[in-house]
């Protein structure tokens, strides 16, 4: 080959994997980028007073005479709403039945809307429902609504040959010539008096309680919950993981038919998928041993626990292994046993490539949805205190990120929160591996002496 | 030594961790550190239909009686019924009855479910906005199923093939629509299924040509609820009997909880004002009438 084409395969080849580098950035842009920009719009939002209101009446936080005030503000800011209502109402009644029959339906669908944007009307029952109790708490879906008060959507079926499209006409239109008319510019020019958005920080969003299946609080339960799962996990995998590496690399006679089985076996059990071990974990854990009596966190971290054992033997047999021969050599010819050359030189030389080994197997079992969804999660609950954890099952973020966007019954008003928790779950994971790449970091640091 | 720093650190995180999240715990859980009485929990399982009741229940006793942890996973109906079966709920939600050979399973085992009907629901038959029908006979719902329909323009409308959508197996829903829509006849393969009332919603709400079925706490404004024979899905309709797909609600719980306990308060809140405003709130229609 003359040298001419030798350069163009090696250009050719350079340029390849560049395109393929760039490619993995932008794809970890695309994805990460919405995940960061929503997910922290949980966190960082603009509050309204009845977000305020939400934290002091359900929470106990804020400052009670400030919001009173601010209450009193707002509510002098709604009056003109509530008033035009009122006389709307009464010159229905007065009015003939065909006036009341025409305006009834829209009147409803608008009132619900101000329901949603304003909370309850003053003088009603309280509603037994939290969700119903509180206006918008987030300006951006304070505004969507405040839309739908100023436009109302129907289909236009006219041509029946294809789907029916959207128009959108003023609800001014619909309410032309009665004394509501007015409203619908008041509310948009006075949505702020109204609400009183203004930038808030909701860092507790991490630690509070849900309240109304995720409609109002945090994901404290959630991340509680994932944190007792991977720990407990590592609890149950790591002395089984590490004392089986022990045995395979230093105890097993080498070449051994047995130990080459083991080696296979444990091969295919990290190749597993993981709702098989989610089954396994009902049919064994709860069903047959009956470690508790439901679902459990203790259920759950066992069945992950299994599912990272694969994981955590390799990397401590990859970490024992690398230990120089040298080392065991010099201990052993000192007289020490082979236990103690065990103990005292290779496991602490070993240590930081397990360490890393343990903390991505701890990603690992953090994201894990399957193995938890018939051993410990559930899709609502109080967070747990530690001895709970044997018997009661938990919210776990991976879970009720799942749950949230596929069974819940009005997700479209709390993505922000499964975004919250998709961005915590992501930030918990990068945490994680980022650990492991730091600590590898250092063993190579190490070895190079 | 530097293998020591790095235990230490990690140790460090862990404590952290720990101790950031026991706190929170304590706080949370009023059971801390009381008596074992009020350390009570329900496991509530099954219906992902009865799970924003369940939920809804759930929140309104919790918070009238606290130190008492609820927890409801929606699973579907039959996983809730072999969860009871098993011993490892205490409630078991499912959108129709247990059936023979749950029974006979649980009788084997020595259990006897007992059921308690907390609300009625309908099944409503749900297409996108945007579709012109404007209601459907449950003969043309059946054959849209069976795979006799499969273009909106046999029903009047455009003309675009049918992505009809239904509920797995596993699902109360799934086996009442069979019941009672189906005539126990087979389900045509090209239909799609999905695992919850929620993922048939959002299929529909997203896909213009889509049909589906859903419990009436699943409807809102982003789907239309075609009437059946010309009677519209709504609460009087169902409690009539016009509205020819409806159905209870049921929670089974093994044998009947003791009085006085949690389990039996928490089967019995929808006879109160509150429990029924609860099921009218999320959609469904009370039994009660106050």
């Amino acid at each position: 080959m003359n040298l001419a084409s030798r350069k163009l395969i090696n250009r050719v080849f350079t340029s390849v994997g560049v395109l393929s580098i760039l490619l993995m950035a932008a794809t970890l842009v695309v994805i990460m980028g919405p995940i960061v920009e929503r997910g922290l719009g949980a966190f960082i939002f603009r509050g309204t007073v009845e977000h305020r209101r939400v934290l002091l009446q359900q929470f106990g936080r804020g400052d009670r005479e400030a919001l009173e005030a601010e209450s009193r503000e707002v509510a002098a800011a709604r009056r003109p709403v509530y008033d035009l209502l009122e006389a709307f109402e009464a010159q229905l009644t007065q009015g003939p039945a065909e006036l009341r029959r025409q305006y009834r339906q829209p009147l409803n669908e608008l009132k619900q809307h101000l329901q949603g944007l304003l909370g309850p009307f003053p003088g009603k029952p309280e509603p037994v429902l939290l969700r119903d109790r509180y206006g918008e708490t987030r300006w951006d879906q304070a505004r969507a609504r405040c839309d739908h008060i100023v436009y109302a959507e129907h289909y236009d079926y006219s041509d029946p040959s294809r789907m029916g499209l959207l128009v959108r006409t003023p609800r001014a239109e619909q309410f032309a010539g009665t004394v509501l008319e007015p409203l619908f510019t008041y509310v948009p020019a006075h949505l702020e008096e109204m609400l009183r958005p203004r930038w808030t920080c909701y860092a507790r969003f991490l630690t509070d309680v849900s309240y109304d299946s995720h409609f109002f609080g945090g994901i404290g339960p959630e991340l509680l919950g994932t944190f007792y799962l991977t720990i407990g996990a590592i609890l149950f995998a790591v002395p089984l993981g590490v004392v089986s590496a022990i045995y395979l690399t230093e105890y097993a006679r080498p070449g051994s038919r047995v130990v080459a089985l083991l080696r296979t076996c444990i091969s295919t059990l990290a190749g597993v998928p993981s709702i098989v071990f989610g089954l396994f974990g009902l049919a064994f854990f709860i069903n047959t041993l009956r470690v508790s009596p439901s679902k459990s966190v203790l259920a759950g971290s066992l069945t992950l626990g299994l599912l990272i054992l694969p994981l955590v033997i390799r990397a401590a047999e990859e970490a024992i292994r690398s230990v120089p021969e040298t080392y065991k050599l010099a201990a052993l010819s000192l007289g020490a046993t082979r236990w103690r050359t065990m103990v005292t030189v290779l496991l602490p030389a070993a240590l930081p490539g397990i360490l890393t080994g343990i903390v991505i197997s701890m990603g690992r079992a953090a994201g894990e949805t399957a193995p938890i969804i018939f051993t410990a999660a559930v899709s609502v609950g109080q967070p747990l205190a530690l001895w709970q954890t044997f018997t009661e099952p938990t919210p776990a973020l991976p879970w009720n990120i799942f749950n949230l966007c596929s069974e819940h019954q009005a997700v479209d008003e709390i993505r922000h929160v499964q975004y919250g928790m998709v961005f915590t779950l992501v930030l918990l994971v990068l945490l994680l591996n980022s650990t492991a790449i730091f600590l590898r970091a250092r063993i190579s640091r190490k070895l190079r002496g | 030594m530097k293998s020591r720093w790095m235990i230490a650190v990690v140790g460090a995180a862990m404590m952290v961790a720990s101790v950031s999240a026991s706190p929170r715990a304590g706080a949370q859980s009023p059971a801390a550190g009381t008596s074992a009485e009020t350390k009570a929990k329900i496991v509530i399982d099954g219906s992902t239909t009865v799970g924003p009741l369940a939920k809804a229940f759930a929140e309104y006793y919790m918070s009238n009686n606290p130190g008492v942890n609820i927890t409801v996973s929606e699973s579907g109906s039959g996983n809730g019924a072999k969860s009871l079966v098993n011993g490892v709920c205490d409630v078991a939600t499912l959108s129709r009855f247990m059936k023979p050979e749950e029974f006979k399973a649980a009788a084997d085992k020595g259990l006897l479910p007992v059921a308690h009907v907390i609300a009625f629901d309908g099944i409503a038959i749900v297409v996108h906005p945007a579709n012109p029908l404007s209601g459907l006979t449950l003969e043309q719902v059946r054959d849209i199923y069976l795979g006799k329909i499969t273009n909106w323009k046999q029903l009047g409308g455009p003309d675009q093939d049918i992505i009809a959508i239904s509920r797995d197996s596993n699902s109360g829903t799934y086996e009442t629509f069979e019941q009672m829509v189906m005539d126990k006849q087979k389900i045509a393969p090209r239909i799609e299924y999905v695992g919850s009332n929620g993922a048939i919603r959002q299929r529909v709400q997203s896909t213009p040509a889509a049909i589906g079925y859903v419990g009436f706490g699943f409807l809102d404004r982003t789907v239309k609820a075609l009437p059946v024979n010309d009677v519209h899905p709504d609460q009087q309709s169902v409690l009539s009997g016009r509205y020819p797909i409806a159905r209870p609600l049921f929670m089974f719980t093994n044998g009947y909880p003791a009085l006085g306990s949690h389990v039996q308060q928490f089967v019995t809140l929808y006879l109160s004002p509150k429990g029924q405003e609860i099921v009218e709130s999320i959609g469904f229609v009370p039994l009660t009438k106050y």
